[in-house]
């Protein structure tokens, strides 16, 4: 038993260590691209700090967006909650906001793809059943 | 002799007394005797003092060089002699054992005694009276005392008057003692000393005046004026939230929130003096408007009136409940000035006054006070909404939630959430969110639209003032003097603080699609700021920080019968 749960320790730890390299190397990535648009460097330091800040605050993010779908009585983590939480930082929300709707666009226009596609092959179907029909009485 | 009969100036009683004592003789017996012109001729009589001759001569001398002290020396020896509780031993232990500065009036009610030193009866009378009269003076603790002290100046006289009949009884007294200085000295002394218990009784104690509070009537007209006039806060900042009802509330509102400040101004004013702000202190404290509610008319506001004062009675009440820690009062009386800080704000919804009504109905209902405290405390928390509207969408620096976020971790703000959830109780009666939309349309109905008579009223400063007791107890909590600038930025970030938790807690409630604000939307709250982990939930809090009651009222439990109370 407790083997076991070591092991899932460890685990879960080596898991969380890859976590963080990832974001570490994305917020790199992410600190050259501005130091050569501002012509500013970054320190490692400053690098590694910025990730390990990321991530903690990643984790806040993720309980709080718990709290909030459980506080809306879903168990699923919805845009509303991501849209609450981002509700602190003015731009923030309004490019939340926006990308929201950009997406439910496309949902919407997926949606009328699908709708009038079923619908032609509904047609179609029925025209050819008709046909057949028409053929069978003839 | 070294006698110098200077005038009664240079002679304290006490130096006479002392004279008295060394000349008479200790064991002489009572027999009438002409009464001598005075101390002189005591001093200089010295067959009379057969046996203190020598002493007498030392004393004498020791006196003219006003040592006192040796005197004494020299009395006590020669008391030693005497037996015990005469006059004579008993003035003399006064003399040793009172303090050298004696509380003398300098006018003495001088009436003619006769010479007594010469005279061992007179004497013996005299130092009678005199320890009569000293003894009230020296030993308050005698049987003699209270009554002359406590008798007033005319009683004293009496006194006076019946000792000197008493010696006139018991001498044939000559006249003489005018011309006498001596006599005269020691009569004055002897009227000095009379004299004496006088001041004590008419010291007066600064300690016990006090200033008479003073109460201004309540200028009715000019009140009714004040609420009409007043300018309105701005409405325009009403975004997000696209209400049918908005418009006929805010002008109910306005007239609730600006009788609130008026009265708490004229609350102000009357009840504490202490509090320098007058003007801005809209919300001062709900005990202002207490105090207010027995002397305001009954106007057509009264209605309102009445929602106010229950409004403030429920915060006054529930906060002198708490006992548990210290700001909790103020708190709860900060928490009230925020409401009616809130209340002032022109954007009201109607459908978040709504929520409110839900959430303000239980925690009402304990009050036998009927459904005008519920449309009142709606409005209260329909502003604190509308307020967070205009927050929300006013401020766009991020540095001020910082802040906010920084003063998260003080217990107080804490304890004035918890004070929040305590006002929306859990568990409403449906029937209360009835109850309040009907009165309040009638309501609605009686205001007609106020015109906009002034431009955007500056939104800092009602709200700021209402803040002035939190900012006292900052100070008095930071246990050094704290400067009026920094108290300034105290007061600036609580305003803050204030707004987004109100923002917050209406985003919450919206986002579970509710528009009352319930428990559980506080108990997010509490979660986002850290205070309730997944180790210490709220129930735990609220043992901890609560009383009794409130748990009881919070906490579900089981009680006999199989019924839960509060029931869930």
């Amino acid at each position: 038993m407790e083997e076991e749960e070591e092991a899932e320790e460890q685990q879960r730890f080596s898991y969380q260590q890859r976590l963080k390299a990832a974001v570490h190397y994305t917020v790199g990535c992410l600190c050259e691209e501005v130091a050569s648009d501002k012509e500013i460097q970054f320190s490692k330091q400053t690098i590694a700090a910025i990730s390990e800040m990321t991530f903690r605050q990643c984790e806040n993010f993720a309980k709080d967006l718990e709290m909030f779908a459980r506080h809306a009585k879903r168990s699923t983590v919805n845009t509303e909650d991501v849209k609450l939480l981002a509700r602190r930082s003015n731009s923030l929300l309004k490019y939340i906001t926006e990308k929201n709707e950009e997406i439910a666009q496309l949902n919407l226009e997926r949606k009328a793809k699908k709708k009038k596609k079923s619908e032609d092959r509904n047609k179609n179907s029925r025209e050819s059943a008709e046909d057949g029909e028409v053929e069978n009485e003839n | 002799m070294a006698d110098s009969r200077s005038p009664d100036s240079n002679h304290t009683p006490r130096t006479l007394l002392r004279r008295v004592l060394d000349t008479a003789d200790p064991r002489t017996p009572r027999r009438p005797r002409s009464a001598r012109t005075g101390a002189q001729r005591a001093l200089l009589e010295t067959p009379s003092s057969r046996r203190l001759s020598g002493q007498t001569k030392t004393t004498a001398r020791w006196h003219s060089h006003g040592a006192k002290s040796v005197g004494r020396l020299a009395c006590v020896q020669a008391s030693g002699h005497l037996e015990g509780q005469t006059p004579r031993t008993l003035l003399k232990n006064i003399l040793l054992t009172a303090p050298e500065s004696s509380i003398l009036m300098p006018k003495s009610v001088v009436k003619p005694v006769p010479a007594l030193q010469g005279v061992q009866p007179s004497r013996r009378e005299s130092s009678r009276g005199s320890l009569e009269l000293q003894l009230p003076e020296l030993e308050p603790p005698t049987t003699l005392a209270p009554g002359l002290l406590v008798t007033g100046r005319r009683k004293q006289r009496l006194r006076l008057s019946m000792f000197q009949q008493g010696i006139d009884q018991g001498l044939p007294l000559s006249q003489e003692p005018h011309g006498n200085a001596n006599a005269s000295s020691l009569t004055s002394s002897l009227n000095l000393t009379f004299a004496t218990p006088l001041q004590p009784q008419s010291v007066r104690r600064p300690g016990l005046a006090r200033r008479p509070p003073t109460r201004r009537a309540v200028n009715v007209s000019a009140f009714l004026q004040d609420v009409r006039g007043t300018s309105l806060a701005p409405r325009d900042v009403m975004l997000e939230d696209t209400q049918p009802f908005s418009q006929p509330l805010v002008s109910c509102s306005p007239s609730v929130s600006c009788s609130l400040h008026h009265s708490s101004r004229t609350g102000a004013e009357d009840a504490e003096r202490t509090i320098g702000r007058r003007t801005q202190s809209s919300g001062q404290s709900n005990s202002q408007l207490q105090s207010n509610s027995p002397r305001k008319p009954a106007q057509f506001l009264s209605g309102k009136e009445e929602e106010v004062d229950a409004l403030a009675l429920g915060f006054l009440n529930t906060s002198s409940n708490i006992s548990a820690e210290d700001g909790v009062e103020p708190l709860q009386d900060g928490f009230g000035k925020e409401a009616v800080k809130r209340m002032e704000e022109e954007g009201l919804n109607v459908s978040e006054v709504k929520e409110a009504t839900g959430g303000q109905g239980p925690a009402r209902a304990e009050k036998p006070e009927g459904h005008t405290e519920v449309t009142e405390a709606e409005r209260s928390q329909g502003a604190v909404e509308a307020e967070e509207l205009e927050g929300s969408s006013g401020d766009d620096d991020t540095s001020g939630r910082i802040v906010s976020q920084e003063l998260v971790s003080k217990s107080s703000k804490f304890l004035q959430v918890k004070r929040l959830r305590q006002f929306l109780e859990p568990a409403p009666p449906p029937g209360a969110a009835v109850l309040s939309s009907e009165p309040m349309e009638p309501l609605l109905a009686r205001l007609p639209p106020r015109p906009r008579t002034t431009s955007t009223r500056p939104r800092q400063d009602p709200y700021r003032g209402g803040l002035s007791h939190y900012v006292k107890l900052f100070s008095f909590y930071a246990k050094m003097p704290v400067e009026k600038r920094a108290l300034e930025m105290v007061e600036k970030c609580l305003d803050k603080y204030f707004q987004h938790l109100c923002d917050d807690l209406e985003v919450f409630a919206a986002h579970a699609g509710r528009k009352t604000v319930k428990p559980e939307d506080l108990e997010l709250l509490m979660r986002r700021q850290g205070l309730v982990t997944d180790q210490v939930s709220l129930h735990v809090l609220v043992e901890r920080h609560l009383p009794l009651e409130y748990r009881q009222l919070l906490i579900p439990c089981a009680f006999s019968g199989n019924s839960v109370f509060p029931a869930q």
